[in-house]
């Protein structure tokens, strides 16, 4: 199922990365932040409260990467380049992300940026839309947004360009056992 | 004033260029994108949802209004443009709204929201960037999903430049312009405008579907989120949204999914704390009428993924300025002449060719160009019909006065005849020959020559509809095919009593005339025993096999003589088909003759409304030819009847492609199964003096027959 979900996110534009464990993950995050912020000083990146940080030593990580934001409001989360969430699931026949939100800040991290990471349990990894959905209780939650590889435009002499007004890259980072 | 129009079109080639090679791009991306989903399926499905929902409107509003509430929205239902306004103009005021940002929005457009919002002192920013380049450029949309395909990158970057600040004509950069001049739009408008493409009932819930993010952001950032929806984009249960998730990406832009499908429930807390507003505007707008309608209802179906656009002939070279108002093609008449009313689409229904090409693909199952001739019919009754159009079917009504005019005009075109054509016409006539030379009407008809054909007697018999093409133009169609089926030991009859099969005032929307032939032939064709009643034209073929039926009904005949169409209808049958029944039983042989390469043209009729497309092809595979198909073999040729009398210059241009892919196939020999498509392009191939032959697949079978 993972294969076949890299495979189709991978067609649409989307950058898939696979690791066994969070500490792993955590590791490729913090490197990805490092390459791609230009320096310590500005939040250059928000990252959406979520289970993955559970355990993970936020005060340790602010010192290691001030320049990331875990206070999510609309002047941090507009001034980032890099916005980090948790989605809820994984769509495998069209490579897409379920992202469930009840909280504005998690939306925030995927739609205003430039760069979304997306963490991903492999284990949430469905068949299709129609399994995700039976899954969900739709009538519980507020806004469910179904993400399907960065955002695009042919608007234009119909020549497709990646990135308008949400995020140029995704990249999927998706865990084993968590 | 719409010719004016139409050939202001026709000589921007920009326009043309980019609908063209979107259109034939999109025809190959559109089926590579169903591959291995079930395409008929999928439209069942969407067709039955959506065909639910039309016929118990009133109770699906009231589930969505009841649903939307208890999740926490503010639902108002209405079905006058005018109260869309004023609640959206009156919600401005109360929370001091100074600026809006909006994403693609069908209704609003629908009801001319922005100008009213700017009448009010209210900053309106669209904010999908074709939307936001054609609002800048003081446009409207060309297409309902690619709304500024119309303008080059070049045009884009000077509207960019006049109006927001210079940039070069780089798309990337350009992007990259829109997204930092809307960013600060977003972030400072009060109140965020959407559409929705799906509204589901029984949860309350709105699905949008973008690709750029544009939505995202206009719900999420302003403090009050406004979606208006036509409800037509209603369905009951939530299960119903599947079909139409797999079906409007992959059919609107030949994508498998958007970038980004948004559910929206319920309001949440705002991002600065308080409560979020969100209000759901159901605008009905004449759609509760479009609903009961019994012919129209099925436009209820439609899921605005302007495929029908992206495939139609006409609508290509001419794009949406001409073709349509706010809704555009062939839906767009329909939706026009609802919402705008009946006389706002006269002058664009007359622009579908009837060739039905979007039929195959609608996936809401949308007879289009059924709809768009029921518009036809009700404008001829509501407004009546000009002096001279009254004039010519009275004409054609009169059997014997229609024959003898087409006898006497046979002599009075000598003078612009030359070997079979007539290549200029004087004054007005003149645009009807300048793409396209016209036939000469023969000099003895078919009707006469039959009489003189000697036939071997058999008890097998077929009564043959010769159509007025064969009949006065082509005759020796006509006689091919007495030769093939009494080679097949199968006697022709030819009743002198039939006529014009009523097609030109059918497909005109004048239906006494239309009826009156069905009688007429249906008396004339029934006057005789046969086994078989054929015709080698597939227009006429469905006039009879069809269209008689119909025509009676409507027009009140009586019982017996619509049992007599019903029964006339059994037994017709297109020649392609019989002839190629007739092979496969080895009674028609053929010689061993060079193989020569061929071409084939599908015409409309027979490949869309027969389904007929391997039989002819499989006849003269068997006679010994060899096919090179040309490309969209099955795209109509530009003939379309009258079609090709009212719009000499559409019709020109459609027939000028069809040339150039007969060209790329390097064969010079285009077969067909209509005496109109053969009219049509061996006019054109006259025209530009190509050396290629347009023949009738009965005359190319005949010729290769099997010496006795």
């Amino acid at each position: 199922m993972f294969e076949l979900f890299k495979e189709k996110a991978e067609k649409i534009n989307a950058e898939v990365y696979h690791f066994n464990s969070k500490a792993e993950a955590l590791d490729f995050i913090k490197d990805f932040i490092i390459k791609n912020s230009s320096n310590k000083k500005s939040k250059e990146v928000v990252w959406c409260d979520s289970n993955f940080l559970e355990g993970v030593d936020r005060d340790s990580l602010l010192k290691e990467l001030p320049q990331v934001e875990f206070n999510i409001d609309l002047n941090s989360a507009s001034s980032a380049k890099i916005g980090i969430n948790q989605v809820d699931y994984g769509i495998a026949e069209t490579g897409s992300l379920v992202e469930i939100s009840d909280r504005i800040s998690k939306r925030l991290c995927s739609t205003l940026p430039e760069i979304h990471i997306a963490i991903l349990p492999v284990s949430k990894i469905e068949t299709n839309m129609e399994t995700v959905m039976k899954k969900i209780n739709i009538k519980n939650i507020p806004y469910i947004t179904i993400i399907s590889g960065p955002s695009r435009t042919a608007d234009i002499e119909r020549v497709l360009t990646i990135g308008v007004h949400g995020p140029e890259r995704v990249i999927i980072v998706c865990v084993d056992n968590f | 004033m719409i010719k004016e129009e139409i050939k202001k079109a026709l000589q921007n080639a920009n326009l043309s260029e980019a609908l063209t090679r979107f259109s034939e791009a999109y025809a190959v991306s559109r089926r590579k994108a169903y591959e291995g989903l079930d395409f008929e399926e999928i439209r069942d499905k969407i067709a039955s949802v959506k065909a639910y929902v039309a016929e118990h409107l009133d109770d699906v509003v009231q589930t969505f209004i009841k649903s939307a509430k208890a999740n926490g929205a503010k639902v108002f239902y209405t079905k006058n443009p005018d109260e869309v306004r004023k609640y959206i103009i009156d919600l401005a005021k109360k929370n001091n709204v100074k600026s809006i940002v909006k994403s693609k929005s069908m209704a609003t457009e629908e009801i001319h929201l922005n100008k009213y919002l700017k009448e009010e002192g209210i900053e309106v920013n669209e904010t999908d960037l074709g939307e936001w380049i054609i609002q800048l450029a003081g446009q409207r949309p060309s297409h309902m999903v690619l709304p500024a395909i119309h303008l080059t990158r070049y045009d884009v970057s000077d509207v960019f430049t006049k109006k927001v600040e210079p940039i070069e004509p780089d798309i990337a950069q350009m992007v990259k312009f829109a997204r930092k001049h809307l960013r600060r739009k977003f972030l400072a408008a009060d109140m965020g405008i959407t559409g929705a493409n799906i509204a589901i009932a029984e949860t309350g819930t709105l699905v949008l579907f973008t690709n750029e993010g544009n939505a995202r952001l206009t719900m999420a950032l302003p403090k009050i989120h406004v979606a208006v929806v036509g409800v037509e984009k209603l369905v009951a249960k939530f299960e119903d949204i599947f079909p139409i998730i797999r079906a409007l990406p992959r059919s609107a832009t030949a994508q498998l999914i958007t970038s980004y499908i948004s559910f929206v429930n319920k309001p949440y807390i705002h991002i600065d704390g308080s409560q979020k507003e969100f209000h759901i505007i159901l605008l009905d707008n004449n759609r509760s009428s479009i609903a009961r309608d019994p012919v129209f209802k099925q436009t209820i179906q439609c899921i605005r993924c302007a495929s029908c656009l992206n495939v139609c002939p006409v609508f290509r070279l001419i794009g949406g300025h001409v073709f349509g108002k706010v809704y555009t093609g062939g839906i767009g008449t329909i939706l026009t002449a609802w919402t705008e009313g009946l006389k706002a689409s006269k002058d664009i229904q007359g622009l579908c060719i009837q060739c039905g090409n979007c039929v195959k693909v609608c996936p809401g199952k949308i007879d289009i160009p059924e709809l768009i001739l029921e518009i036809r019919k009700r404008l001829a009754k509501e407004e009546g019909l000009n002096f001279k159009t009254k004039a010519i079917y009275s004409v054609v009504n009169n059997r014997k006065l229609f024959h003898s005019l087409l006898r006497t005009a046979s002599k009075l075109q000598k003078p612009f005849e030359k070997s079979g054509f007539i290549r200029h016409l004087p004054f007005f006539l003149s645009e009807l020959t300048e793409k396209r030379s016209l036939p000469a009407i023969a000099e003895i008809p078919f009707r006469d020559r039959f009489n003189k054909i000697e036939q071997p007697k058999s008890d097998k018999k077929a009564i043959f509809f010769a159509g007025c093409l064969i009949d006065f133009a082509y005759p020796e169609i006509g006689e091919a095919l007495i030769k093939l089926l009494n080679r097949a030991g199968i006697e022709v009859i030819f009743p002198e009593e039939q006529t014009c099969c009523g097609a030109p005032a059918r497909y005109s929307g004048v239906m006494e005339v239309a009826a009156n032939n069905s009688k007429q032939n249906i008396e004339a064709l029934l006057s005789k025993e046969a086994d078989y009643i054929i015709s080698a034209c597939p227009t006429c073929t469905v006039a009879l096999k069809k269209q008689f039926i119909k025509d009676l009904k409507e027009q009140n005949y009586s019982i017996e003589i619509i049992k007599k169409a019903e029964k006339l209808s059994e037994k017709v049958k297109d020649t392609s088909e019989l002839i190629n029944r007739l092979i496969k039983e080895g009674k028609i042989k053929f010689k061993t003759a060079p193989e020569l390469s061929y071409t084939y043209h599908d015409p409309c009729h027979l490949i869309r409304t027969l389904g007929i497309y391997k039989e002819p092809r499989e006849s003269l595979t068997t006679s010994g030819m060899k096919l090179i198909e040309m490309f969209e073999s099955d795209t109509c040729c530009g003939m379309g009847g009258s079609y090709s009398l009212k719009f000499p210059e559409i019709s020109g241009t459609i027939l000028k492609r069809k040339l150039e892919n007969i060209k790329k196939t390097e064969t010079n020999l285009v077969c067909t199964d209509c005496p109109g498509c053969v009219m049509q392009i061996r006019g054109g191939v006259d025209k530009e003096r190509l050396s290629i032959q347009v023949k009738h697949s009965l005359e190319v079978l005949a010729d290769r027959l099997k010496e006795d």
